[in-house]
């Protein structure tokens, strides 16, 4: 693999500004996210700042032997680069999706490249779940957008736990092991200020008001969960979060009835795997304890889970690190 | 025809259409008898019937209830003959 000017040891964050700007403007910067590769050119000074932002401890690759998505963000040349400015996500010379206002640019690159990832990424069964990791084991945390996910995901991985991916569940069935897929968590709404008091240093990238689904922002991965972007994780735990306002925390265990829909019937290729999506999610039900987490109350939260935590290492054999 | 235990549920997964169903143990215990060849009601509840000592007239009642859930779940087919084959 040939690796741009900074030989991979640079990060995004540690290059000037105009690098970013000019890898995007030719041949591309590469970004690993462990088990994808993503390429993306583009032509929005805004795009530039925010990629450097968001993926500020990836290492800052401006050319590449081989990427999964070739994405370009581009300005429209049309009238409506004076009207209503837009900005389009394109893949391998398609447009697969609806442009963007022009200040949202990193919005639509996100939106885009997990749909693509969701998509292609078919040598693996992509849950839709958060995923964190700790004594090699990887805590599995599926659920429906609104369920708190992505708050207890960006939580745990700023309190020792570290992130795979807040998207992908993303498991490899040859080797029983989940991936990363490391990309920014992309919290809303209320949850942005929750988890900016929660981790006061951990990194943003601007705010985004009236997206589809209100105000997001993105919380840039850190860097420990970067330099091990190619660690697997085997199975430990399933934990579906619920954030519930004002609720006490509740801690229940789950039947294989209930964990076996909540994994398959969310996961984004369960039906093209076939036979293989099912004996996967026989073996993680089987494998895993799993337990229905109400939530208000992040620190309560993590607590419980840390409390949870010694037994799913003695039933996993696992020991700590 | 896959069959696997799950909970106080079965959960199925028909590698011809691609279909995944959890499924009560009337319901697992009919695919599982299908597997052997096509069946009808009075059929499959006659063997439940022998194998659980229950009386076929309420297994067939049972079996009866069992067949819109599994057709529509793609697991199972009925034939032109009235039969019922696994998918």
């Amino acid at each position: 693999m040939i690796v741009g000017k900074a030989q991979g040891r640079q990060t995004l964050a540690e290059v000037k500004f105009s690098e970013v700007t000019q890898a995007l403007a030719s041949a591309g910067v590469w970004i690993d996210v462990g088990a994808a590769v993503v390429r993306t050119t583009g032509d929005s000074e805004s795009f530039a700042a925010q990629l450097q932002a968001v993926y500020a401890e990836f290492p800052f690759v401006g050319q590449a032997q081989w990427a999964d998505l070739h994405v370009q963000i581009r300005k429209p040349h049309n009238v409506r680069r004076w009207f209503r400015p837009q900005v389009m996500f394109r893949c391998d010379g398609r447009q697969p999706f609806e442009p963007f206002p022009a200040d949202s640019p990193l919005p639509l690159f996100e939106w885009g490249c997990n749909a693509l990832i969701g998509r292609r990424l078919n040598d693996l069964l992509l849950l839709h779940a958060g995923v964190v990791e700790r004594d090699g084991l990887a805590l599995l945390l599926p659920a429906l957008p609104g369920s708190g996910k992505s708050t207890l995901t960006a939580a745990l991985s700023h309190r020792g736990w570290r992130l795979l991916s807040d998207e992908f569940g993303a498991f490899d069935p040859v080797s029983g092991t989940f991936r990363a897929v490391l990309k920014p968590i992309a919290l809303k709404n209320q949850s942005i200020g929750v988890i900016r008091r929660f981790a006061p240093q951990a990194a943003f990238g601007p705010e985004f008001p009236k997206t589809r689904r209100g105000t997001v922002a993105h919380l840039a991965a850190p860097r420990d969960a970067v330099a091990r972007r190619h660690e697997s994780a085997r199975p430990g735990a399933v934990v579906l979060p619920k954030w519930m306002a004002g609720s006490p925390t509740r801690f229940e265990p789950l039947t294989e009835n209930v964990i076996f829909p909540a994994l398959a019937f969310n996961a984004f290729n369960y039906g093209l795997l076939g036979a293989v999506g099912f004996q996967s999610v026989v073996r993680l039900v089987r494998q895993c304890p799993a337990w229905q987490l109400v939530y208000s109350d992040l620190d309560d939260a993590l607590a419980t889970i840390e409390a949870v935590w010694p037994h799913v290492m003695e039933r996993q054999g696992a020991t700590s690190k | 025809m896959l069959v696997e235990a799950m909970g106080h549920l079965w959960v199925a997964f028909s590698p011809g259409t691609g279909e995944t169903a959890l499924l009560n143990d009337e319901s697992a215990s009919i695919l599982e008898l299908l597997e052997g060849g096509a069946g009808t009601t009075l059929s499959i509840s006659a063997v439940l019937a022998e194998d659980s000592g229950l009386s076929s007239a309420s297994l067939a009642e049972a079996v009866e209830a069992c067949w819109p859930r599994l057709i529509e779940a793609g697991l199972v087919r009925e034939q032109r003959t009235g039969h019922v084959t696994s998918r």
